[in-house]
């Protein structure tokens, strides 16, 4: 089996890495693709022995599984550009935030009767093998491809079939999640450098702690409300500071992200359904670059761009 | 030797009359065995109706009793116990009721020797469902925690627990039922402004949080558990405590038993 990336930024690299690390897939079974080969991570893909190419196309050829590894706005104008390519033997799976199934069969459908389409929300983490991974399969995808799918997602980290319409909830769980464990590290360790520690074993101290905290919570049946009063000795240090937490709405604060994100995943996807998302969005230069592999893309107007051109 | 107890209270108020009935209502006691004192008849209807035997006389209630419970107001304790103190011997099981006093206070103005214990309760133990915490001074034994345990239980749970514990449950609990007024009288509210009378309102918020109390104390399950259990997902309750959580009701409440517990600890000092 090979796996091919639309676009190679961060990703398409987490992904990479994972998958070999976890030795599901060769590295020279792992094309990606993107016209911008100054990211980054361009180099470190090649580095891992991933094949890199500027051309889509080529990826669309030599993969079975291809990733759609692009930000959102950009998803329509790769489906307008590889979808000639597509076969029946493609699974085509999408990881683009607020991009619906239906939205992809639509643009794919112009080209291939029953295109495989799985849409699929993952996080970071998946770089070190610990992702959080969800996935909806769309009309014309089997149960078989589900699972192959879910076979490679969970080399990586957790993964599971859920309804689509629970991907945004999801997307404002864990796939922003690692941000507010980020942000929450910074400030732990800021504390425990506030107390007199070295910054670097404060973060280490930090990174531990929610590490060993998740992991206990994830191999227990007990509710974290019970691990919690288990380390909660009576009068003591911990439940002082929880005391804070609490006063500062800490809870209603993680509440309020996670409703957040999920919020603006959906307004994001309506922006997109309603064709209003501008070119402003999107570099100039990687616009002109993929008009240059694609001479029958359209762009409707100096001031908005249509997002579902269909083929005249 | 429940059999030959007799109960004594010295105080007529409102803690009393609750422990008193608790008795009564469980048959631990008959009320031919209670003898009740007060300085005036203000106090002493209510007990003569349940069958309780009434005096003025404090040392009467240590001359007759063999267990006597302590139940007047804190300030006026220690001028009572000089009072009765002649009249207090090996055979007496004292226990103390007053907030803010402390074994030692109790034990320096008592014979040497006497088996003092205090006792916190709290108001519900009138309709049997209290919550109280008894500490053992230092002549008092197992035997006499046993005895008290046995006795109270009928009135609600009943634990012995190191002294420091007693403000603490003052503040969790004593003071507690209170809050649990508030939040019983706020819920109707809300209930009202969403258009239910409130007479209705109010009595399915005091049933609300008598099932929810009940599923905690019979199920053992973590409260944290029990909340989940009701939280369907994208459902009314989880928006529902979004706002609590937005309001920091927990850590108000926090606040709230830590403030009443520091002021029983400063009352004690007084």
């Amino acid at each position: 089996m090979s796996v091919g990336f639309i676009g190679a930024g961060q990703l398409a690299f987490a992904l990479a890495r994972g998958f070999t690390a976890a030795g599901i897939l060769a590295a020279h079974k792992i094309t990606a693709s993107s016209p911008d080969t100054d990211l980054p991570t361009v180099s470190g893909l090649r580095k891992m022995g991933v094949n890199f190419t500027v051309s889509n196309k080529d990826t669309v050829k030599s993969s079975d599984v291809l990733f759609l590894a692009v930000k959102p706005p950009i998803i329509p104008f790769i489906l307008d550009e590889v979808g000639p390519d597509i076969e029946p033997r493609h699974i085509v799976v999408s990881c683009a935030a607020g991009v619906t199934i239906s939205s992809i069969e639509k643009k794919l459908s112009a080209f291939c009767p029953t295109p495989k389409v799985i849409r699929c929300m993952t996080n970071t983490p998946v770089i070190v093998r610990e992702g959080a991974t969800v996935y909806a399969t769309g009309t014309h995808a089997d149960v078989e491809d589900g699972k192959l799918l879910e076979q490679l997602m969970a080399s990586v980290g957790f993964c599971t079939e859920v309804e689509e319409d629970l991907i945004d909830a999801v997307t404002g769980l864990s796939g922003s999640g690692p941000a507010y464990a980020f942000t929450a590290l910074d400030a732990l360790a800021d504390g425990g450098v506030k107390m007199g520690l070295p910054r670097r074993l404060a973060v280490r101290l930090g990174a531990q702690a929610l590490l060993g905290a998740a992991k206990m919570l994830l191999e227990s049946d007990q509710h974290p409300g019970q691990l919690k009063d288990n380390v909660c000795s009576p009068g003591g240090a911990t439940i002082h500071a929880l005391h804070f937490l609490e006063s500062g709405g800490f809870r209603s604060l993680l509440i309020n992200a996670v409703e957040a994100s999920c919020i603006r995943t959906r307004e994001l996807q309506h922006l997109a359904d309603r064709e209003k998302i501008s070119p402003a969005d999107i570099k100039k230069t990687l616009l002109d670059k993929v008009k240059l592999e694609s001479p029958s893309l359209s762009v409707a107007s100096a001031s908005k761009v249509s997002l579902f051109n269909t083929k005249s | 030797e429940v059999g030959e107890l007799r109960v004594g209270f010295v105080g007529a108020g409102r803690m009393a009359v609750g422990l008193a009935q608790g008795l009564l209502r469980a048959g631990k006691v008959p009320a031919s065995s209670i003898l009740v004192s007060a300085p005036s008849e203000k106090n002493l209807d209510t007990w003569r109706e349940s069958g309780c035997r009434t005096t003025h006389c404090n040392l009467e209630v240590l001359q007759e009793s063999n267990l006597v419970f302590l139940a007047t107001k804190p300030h006026i304790l220690p001028h009572v116990l000089l009072e009765i103190r002649p009249a207090v011997g090996p055979h007496h099981i004292v226990v103390s009721l007053a907030a803010g006093v402390s074994l030692q206070t109790l034990q320096r103005l008592l014979p040497t020797g006497t088996k003092v214990l205090r006792l916190m309760p709290n108001l519900p133990c009138v309709v049997q469902a209290g919550a109280m915490v008894f500490a053992l001074g230092s002549c008092a034994s197992d035997r006499e925690a046993t005895l008290l345990k046995h006795l109270l239980s009928s009135c609600g749970l009943c634990e012995e627990v190191p002294e420091p514990y007693i403000n603490i449950h003052t503040g969790l609990s004593g003071s507690g039922v209170a809050y649990v007024y508030l939040f019983a009288e706020a819920l109707a509210e809300g209930a009202v402004k969403m258009g239910m009378p409130g007479g209705l309102a109010s009595r399915i918020a005091a049933q609300t949080l008598l099932g929810a109390a009940k599923m905690m104390l019979e199920t053992g399950e973590h409260p944290a558990k029990l909340r989940g259990d009701v939280c369907t997902p994208g459902g009314t309750t989880i928006h529902a405590l979004h706002q609590l959580e937005k309001g920091a009701l927990r850590a108000t409440v926090m606040n709230a038993v830590e403030a009443a517990t520091n002021r029983a600890c400063d009352m004690a000092k007084d």
